[in-house]
């Protein structure tokens, strides 16, 4: 089938992992993302692990599971040179994502709008304002948004998430905008510059407590994983690991007291209101832990499921690949990559028929040539080009 | 008027709690007609019935119209309600769906099917009708009917395990709703995908969205720890194997924390000097190159915390910024609200609703030029545009009555006592 993307041009600039992440989509659902890269490659290249725990600019984590079926071409956009390129390849896209600072994104912006592109920029801090010039990376930025506070316990360090969420988050913001501005040009003709910066974009979404305060002015207390006066919330203790609860709450408490084989105690006066409830976490523990440590987290999660509790166990990467739904599904996928040899990757983060398709990621430069022949550019051009170190 | 990048485009939401909602009122913000449907009588996840929960507005009100945490991701929408389980529901509801170009529901897989609505159905009333299906663990697979919040998904696709301090029992790791944040930027672009292909090929289409799948491709690395190399990815806390320093500090104040880094020389070398100790960069010291400060962790760290500890976050954070390197407050909300940079942007919005008063709300995911996202609506009061949107629908004032008496429609919910 034709893929619901197909005739999609995207233009990927700045080599980090948000801009990575934002058109990886894109291209796995068809669209042609030609993935500009400096001399050298960019951050999401650089990226531990690797292949056979060697450092190899083609052959990153991060860069196979996130370039899949990008075209690279190498230009130093630093250069009139490679701006002119620019200006070439970047004719009939639709959208290009810009990830670089501030300074170096407004010439761009000025070649890709010329081109009658849409423009989103992904930045730590948007593109004015007294920070828009700082450095940050993944966890500093991570750092302003408030989360990074609030995970944690009182007193011990703000621990951040899973490396590179937050920029994967912000390519995620980044691509849904840029996909609402290909509508957009697509229908009525209009070109937009999008800014996306980070801070904003992991502030302003949802996983974040700052209405709490302002609604209520209290904050959220820094507390360990347990909740001692809304239970179950946290994970807790089973046969072989860990389930997580999230059942504290009225209704889900109900059902969790009749999954356990305990319905008296939802009108028992320990538990029956929130201010006793609060108190009696420990006589609550004499229910739930036996009967949790009899089972297995999976045990435990489905038995629980089917009363309605809202549990899942908590597992690590692994075991996300041999879970019943991942396997039956095929939530993991796996591919040939010339090189490697196959590998295993996470699949569609969304299913449409069968349009999704992951192919290999490229080597930096794959594609050079095969975009400036599209572009016109003659052979003597070309070779003109890379002598002067403006292509590779 | 808010941005019209998708003016034209109708939407009918029928979902709760976060990632759904969110994914509304980002279609809001691009300037879609977006229908919230909300659940009648059984009121929504996030609207609290009693007082005293967390981040409720003081007010004499509903208690259900006060709730922060489900103002924040109800926005730029209109709230109809709509008894779903009810016969004379079914007819609104048809109406609604034939004028649709996206209906997207994030209840448990199977649950709208039994309810008599699913895509087999809806693609009969409309056929150009880009249906999304969000549950948790999406909508086909075993895992039917299972119930989630982001905290579960968390959990099952491995995050959970990998966030904390290294030897902390997992007790200790706190729950996040991260995957309702990376689901509902998901959604937009799936019902874009949906749209496109709609256009393409002149019908609708169905999409099964699964949150946790959304969730598990953001984790790369992690994955490739073990399908690459076979090795189970581990705690961290806040440090980078391959950086030094990269890690929370101490600041002064109560519970005050700074996050500093020097990912490459030319950084550690603009820290060194914020430290009043250049030399510690020049060619030759131990802590010069990249390898000597892997080898050093320990004591750089040290040097970082004995900078950090009598300084305010901001002060220490300023210091070494505007050196070149990395560091940046670790702040809360109030010391969110307080960055120069988010003020000068103007990027928190105050907002006014009938019953939560004038709040302070977070900003906008992205800035657009020429037609910058506004706040045109709060979030909506139960029911608040049934007379409107049921009126379009081509129900006269009379028949909206009906509808209300016989309980299929409302404008409040019954408070406990």
């Amino acid at each position: 089938m034709t893929q619901p993307l197909a005739g999609v041009r995207v233009i990927e600039i700045g080599g980090g992992v948000a801009v990575g992440a934002a058109t990886k989509t894109f291209s796995d659902f068809g669209a042609d993302v030609i993935k500009i890269e400096a001399p050298g490659g960019g951050l999401l290249r650089r990226l531990a692990p690797f292949v056979e725990d060697r450092p190899h600019i083609d052959r990153g984590a991060y860069h196979l599971a996130l370039d899949t079926g990008k075209r690279s071409m190498v230009v130093d956009l630093e250069t009139p040179s490679g701006l002119e390129v620019l200006s070439q390849v970047a004719r009939g896209a639709r959208v290009a994502f810009v990830e670089t600072a501030p300074a170096q994104a407004r010439p761009l912006q000025a070649v890709l709008a010329a081109a009658g592109v849409s423009v989103v920029t992904i930045t730590p801090h948007g593109l004015d304002g007294p920070y828009a010039d700082r450095v940050e990376n993944d966890t500093s930025t991570f750092a302003w948004t408030t989360r990074m506070h609030l995970h944690a316990i009182a007193g011990r360090p703000p621990l951040r998430y899973g490396p590179y969420i937050p920029a994967m988050q912000v390519g995620g913001t980044a691509a849904a905008a840029g996909a609402a501005a290909v509508w957009s040009l697509e229908h009525e003709g209009e070109r937009r510059d999008i800014e996306v910066s980070a801070v904003e974009a992991l502030s302003g979404n949802v996983d974040t407590y700052f209405v709490v305060w302002s609604f209520s002015g209290a904050e959220q207390p820094r507390t360990g994983g347990q909740s001692k006066v809304t239970y179950p919330v946290g994970n807790y203790r089973c046969a072989d690991g860990h389930v997580m609860f999230a059942a504290g709450g009225e209704r889900f408490f109900a059902r969790l007291c009749e999954g356990i084989g305990h319905p008296e105690l939802v009108k028992d006066p320990r538990f029956a209101t929130p201010d006793q409830k609060a108190l009696h976490w420990n006589d609550y523990m004499t229910y739930l832990e036996p009967w949790l440590m009899a089972r297995t987290r999976q045990q435990a999660f489905e038995e629980l499921q089917q009363f309605g509790v809202m549990v899942a166990p908590t597992v690590e990467v692994p075991d996300f690949a041999n879970d019943p739904q991942s396997v039956a599904r095929g939530s993991l996928v796996q591919l040939e990559q010339p090189g490697v040899g196959t590998i295993t990757i996470a699949g569609p983060p969304f299913r449409l028929d069968d349009a999704w398709q992951a192919r290999p990621a490229p080597a930096l430069g794959e594609h050079t040539v095969e975009v400036l022949d599209a572009a016109g550019y003659s052979r003597d051009e070309q070779a003109a080009l890379f002598r002067a170190c403006v292509t590779g | 008027m808010t941005s019209h990048v998708l003016s034209g485009l109708r939407i009918v939401e029928l979902s709760e709690v976060w990632a759904g909602p969110m994914a509304g009122s980002l279609l809001g913000d691009l300037g879609a007609d977006v229908i919230k449907v909300e659940s009648y009588p059984r009121n929504s996840q996030t609207r609290a019935l009693v007082e005293g929960g967390a981040g409720m507005a003081p007010g004499d009100g509903p208690p259900y119209e006060r709730s922060g945490i489900h103002h924040l991701p109800n926005r730029n929408k209109r709230n109809i309600t709509l008894n779903l389980r009810h016969p004379d529901g079914a007819e609104p509801f048809r109406r609604l769906v034939r004028g649709a170009d996206v209906l997207y529901e994030g209840y448990s897989a199977g649950t709208v099917e039994r309810m008599g609505w699913g895509w087999d159905v809806l693609r009969e009333i409309n056929p150009r009708l880009v249906m999304i299906s969000m549950p948790g663990w999406g909508k086909a697979g075993p895992y039917q009917g299972y119930v989630t919040l982001g905290s579960g998904l968390d959990a099952s696709a491995g995050h959970t395990a990998i966030r904390g301090y290294p030897g902390d029992p997992p007790e200790e790791t706190r729950s996040i709703y991260h995957s309702d944040a990376t689901g509902a930027l998901t959604l937009l672009f799936a019902a874009l995908t949906g749209l496109r292909q709609r256009d393409a090929t002149g019908e609708g289409c169905f999409i099964d969205l699964s949150q946790i799948e959304a969730l598990a491709w953001q984790m790369p690395g992690s994955f490739a720890e073990w399908t690459l190399l076979g090795r189970r990815p581990q705690k961290l806390g806040n440090v980078d194997p391959q950086i030094v320093p990269h890690d929370a500090y101490r600041a002064a104040g109560d519970d005050s924390w700074v996050f500093v880094a020097a990912e490459n020389d030319r950084q550690w070398s603009g820290l060194a000097s914020a430290l009043g100790h250049p030399e510690w960069s020049a060619a030759g010291h131990p802590w010069a190159s990249v390898t000597g400060r892997l080898r050093a962790r320990a004591d750089v760290d040290a040097a970082i915390s004995a900078f950090t500890r009598d300084r305010l976050a901001t002060d220490a954070a300023d210091a070494i910024a505007g050196a070149g390197a990395i560091a940046a407050p670790i702040v809360d909300p109030p010391g969110q609200y307080a960055s120069v940079q988010l003020q000068a942007r103007d990027w928190f919005k105050y907002v006014t609703s009938k019953y939560a008063g004038t709040r302070i709300m977070p900003g906008f995911l992205w800035s657009i030029a020429p037609d910058e996202p506004t706040w045109d609506r709060p979030s909506g009061l139960v029911g608040e545009h049934n007379d409107e949107v049921f009126g379009e629908l081509g129900y006269s004032a009379a028949e909206r009555e009906a509808l209300e008496a016989a309980g299929v429609i409302g404008q409040s919910y019954a408070l406990p006592g």
